[in-house]
């Protein structure tokens, strides 16, 4: 079974979701429901023996760490301990990545291990930081495993996950949760099933594998087909979500909005950017200032931007066009902040109308070619 | 207490002295970004020896200059 397709899936869902708002709106904590429900979701997700005991597997490594680096970081609050700890956790996701890379690496396989991996090195940086002082079996069980998010995201965060867990939400409240919830379920659906299916069919499937022409197109076809594949999935995930009681970040805002780049990496995948914003761009460009590594201050930044965006694109796999995906984009948030601070004339002239048009539709060029990269279809 | 978080703000901000009102919304203006905001921490904690986490707070808890120096004088 794989969440949010085929029929078995959204019937065990509609049974899982109607128990869960009959217990929200009786005021019962969804917290033990929730957790049980995602045990029975793993079971059904990965219903080999292979497959679950990989997820066994991941799962006790990762809880394992966890908490030991608690009482570790209580004693110690050295660095490089931490970056062991980062190291052992991410290492199953290394190891499935290389496995596309390495034939023996290639049996081990963990379907959802990209967002979990995230989920729990995130765990790790912020006890590190001393924001998680405590973290629970059952908490942090249910964080990792929640299997709305399992497959596509978004990337919630412990702390915002576990103030949700611990909020016994009134009835008027828990109301507005199920409506919300509701409405993204089936906006996404619609997202997803409807118009992302028909730009498939009509539009990607029938052009012809060669050629400029078809290529500009696919390229169109394929920005606008991953947007509604992508943010339905994101949708519909966060619309499960509600009902259990957790309120999962949005991914997407309109991204075609756009007005720059880093417009668009805070409108598109919003958790994925906000994760890497959050502990790969800022930890460096904060290393570097703090050791003055740079004498040009911004040079962090840029060195900044091309580590975190090569990590998004290695992150989505070791081929070579997530590679150039992600170097593409390090590049363009480099353009785009010197263009930012370099040049006056610019900043004044960019926020008239004609010129905010303008950049929403050179914002637009710019992330349709780097969907193009990322699609395979030219690397 | 106040001037000199106003002052490091202003000087990471690359604003003129006096140029920020306390209450506008820096990161939709445009006027602070994640560059500016990890500056800001890491001169805060030079200069006052106050350290924020970089997730310890969100933007909407540092949204204007008035929010900042009430966080920050909370940690004082």
């Amino acid at each position: 079974m794989i969440p949010f397709e085929g029929l078995f899936f959204f019937v065990v869902l509609a049974v899982v979701l109607a128990v869960a708002a009959v217990l929200g709106l009786c005021r019962i904590s969804l917290k033990w429901y929730g957790l049980a429900v995602t045990v029975l979701m793993c079971v059904l997700i990965y219903n080999t023996p292979q497959e679950f005991a990989m997820l066994a597997g991941f799962y006790l490594w990762e809880l394992v760490l966890v908490m030991a680096y608690l009482p570790i970081r209580r004693r110690c609050a050295k660095r490089p301990v931490l970056w062991l700890f980062l190291l052992l956790s991410a290492a199953p996701l290394i190891t499935v990545k290389l496995g596309s890379l390495i034939e023996p690496l290639h049996i081990i396989q963990l379907f959802g291990v990209s967002y979990m991996s995230f989920r729990a090195l995130q765990v790790l940086i912020e006890i590190y930081d001393g924001l998680i002082d405590d973290v629970g079996v059952a908490e942090f069980s249910y964080f990792l495993l929640f299997f709305p998010s399992l497959s596509s995201g978004p990337i919630d965060r412990y702390r915002r996950f576990t103030s949700d867990l611990a909020t016994k939400f009134t009835r008027e409240e828990y109301i507005e949760m199920l409506r919300r919830g509701f409405w993204k379920l089936m906006t996404g659906a619609l997202f997803n099933f409807v118009i992302g299916n028909l730009i498939w069919q009509r539009w990607l499937a029938v052009l012809p594998e060669n050629g400029f022409g078809a290529t500009v197109s696919y390229m169109y076809g394929y920005t606008f087909f991953l947007f509604f594949n992508f943010a339905g999935y994101s949708m519909m995930a966060v619309g499960a979500s509600y009902i259990l009681g957790i309120k999962t970040p949005d991914n997407f805002n309109m991204p075609f909005l756009s007005r720059d780049m880093k417009d668009f990496w805070s409108r598109w995948h919003i958790s994925l950017s906000t994760w890497l914003r959050d502990y790969v761009y800022t930890r460096f460009v904060a290393a570097s200032l703090r050791g003055e590594w740079f004498k040009d201050r911004r040079t962090g930044s840029y060195i900044g931007y091309i580590i975190t965006m090569l990590t998004m694109g290695l992150w989505h796999g070791l081929t070579p066009a997530y590679i150039i995906y992600g170097a593409y984009h390090g590049l363009l948030m480099c353009a785009n902040d010197l263009l930012d601070t370099r040049s006056k004339r610019y900043k004044k002239l960019k926020k008239k109308p004609v010129v905010e048009v303008i950049s929403v539709i050179v914002t637009f060029h710019l992330f349709s070619f780097g969907l193009l990269i990322f699609s395979g279809r030219i690397v | 207490m106040d001037e000199k978080i106003m002052e490091i703000l202003e000087e990471v901000c690359g604003a003129e002295p006096g140029e920020l009102e306390p209450d506008v919304e820096l990161f939709e203006e445009g006027i602070l970004d994640s560059f500016g905001m990890i500056s800001l921490f890491v001169e805060l904690e030079k200069k006052l020896g106050v350290k924020l986490e970089p997730t310890e707070l969100t933007r909407e808890e540092l949204a204007t200059p008035a929010m900042i120096i009430a966080q920050v004088k909370s940690r004082v």
